[in-house]
């Protein structure tokens, strides 16, 4: 279905014929106006048609000159990287092989690296170091019942100390 | 449609010009270039308004051509072809400068005409000075009007009227359907008829 706008350039340039033709003309309200308009748009075509000849290009030798100078450089910078694989350059891409290999040592790597962070970072529920100084000044003569316990948090800086039957703290502990 | 080949150049066909193309020869695409150079040159001066700009846009053009002509697969001309990548080379750099049919060129056009008094406008040697000038003024008021256009009016307009091309001739070069073509022409006549009426009435 062909709108208006189709159906009025068909008209103008003598492309709407049989049926079609007699429809759309039977359809216009003032025929001897778009018969006026037909005549108008006629003589803006031959008038484009007239003033806008072919413009001469000047210096035509010199075009042709350029242009084969830019398909000859074309060319060259087309065949510049097969000239280079024939040297031995190196493939784009990775054989399968080594992508394999890499791929591996990198997962090798990444798991040593994560062993060693997570073990560094588990918390340890108590310094041994700490603990052992504290047991060795624990006298179980002078207190048998006494314990001493540490609860360290490293994540959050703090240290716990829990004492039981000590009359008092060994005075070295505040400088270890 | 016209075409610039001597009668020797008429001898080969198009068809064998492309398709020695095709196998690489420089040459035949020469020849190609020799038969349709000052078509596709006239075609976008009279898009874009500027004898440089069209130089360059023609090179644009016909490289890109040679680049891509072992895709041609002559289910067209090889002119209906090679008009596709003219227009699409000429349409996206006016969209590149951002000319919108909103008569930004027309100071342009004004300044190309007025330092530019051998232009090739003019179409006859032993014009009077007077003839000159009145020319020059036509073809300043007719480059006005064109450049209210958009690009694809412009195209469609230029291709009808100058070219004498068929719908679908246009379709297939600007890739879009024959009524849009057809639509096209209906509002780019409108305008140009606006524009130029006192200009084609009196000349």
């Amino acid at each position: 279905m062909k709108t208006f706008e189709e159906k009025w350039t068909a008209w103008l340039d003598g492309e709407l014929r049989g049926d079609e033709l007699a429809e759309f003309e039977a359809s216009l309200p003032d025929k001897a106006a778009a018969e006026a308009e037909k005549r108008d748009a006629h003589k803006l075509g031959a008038f484009l048609k007239e003033q806008l000849q072919d413009r001469a290009m000047g210096n035509e030798d010199f075009f042709h000159h350029q242009l084969r100078g830019r398909i000859a450089a074309d060319a060259r910078a087309a065949n510049a990287p097969s000239a280079s694989d024939g040297a031995g350059a190196k493939p784009a891409l990775w054989p399968l092989g080594r992508l394999v290999w890499v791929g591996a040592t990198s997962l090798a790597i990444f798991l040593v690296c994560t062993f060693f962070v997570l073990r560094e970072k588990s918390p340890t529920d108590q310094s041994q170091y700490l603990t052992h100084i504290l047991n060795a000044r624990v006298d179980p003569e002078l207190g048998p019942n006494a314990t001493i316990s540490m609860f360290e948090s490293k994540e959050d800086k703090v240290t716990v100390l829990w004492t039981e039957g000590l009359q008092s703290l060994p005075s070295e502990y505040a400088t270890k | 449609m016209h075409t610039e080949a001597t009668p020797a150049q008429a001898d080969v066909s198009e068809l064998d010009l492309v398709k020695q193309c095709q196998a690489g020869d420089p040459e035949a695409f020469d020849q190609l270039v020799g038969r349709y150079r000052t078509r596709v040159f006239g075609m976008i001066y009279n898009m874009v308004h500027n004898e440089q700009d069209a130089w360059d846009l023609a090179q644009d053009s016909f490289l890109k051509a040679w680049k891509s002509i072992g895709r041609f697969r002559g289910q067209s001309s090889f002119y209906t072809w090679m008009y596709r990548i003219v227009t699409n080379v000429t349409i996206d750099w006016l969209r590149k400068k951002h000319v919108k049919g909103s008569g930004a060129e027309f100071d342009d056009a004004i300044q190309l005409t007025d330092i530019d008094p051998a232009s090739r406008t003019v179409p006859k040697a032993d014009a009077l000075p007077h003839q000159r000038m009145e020319q020059r003024e036509i073809r300043a008021r007719i480059d006005e009007a064109i450049a209210q256009l958009s690009p694809e009016h412009r195209a469609v307009i230029l291709m009808k009227e100058t070219e004498d091309m068929q719908y679908h001739e246009i379709a297939e070069a600007l890739g879009c359907s024959i009524g849009t073509v057809m639509s096209r022409l209906f509002y780019a006549r409108k305008k140009l008829q606006n524009l130029l009426r006192d200009v084609y009435e009196n000349v």
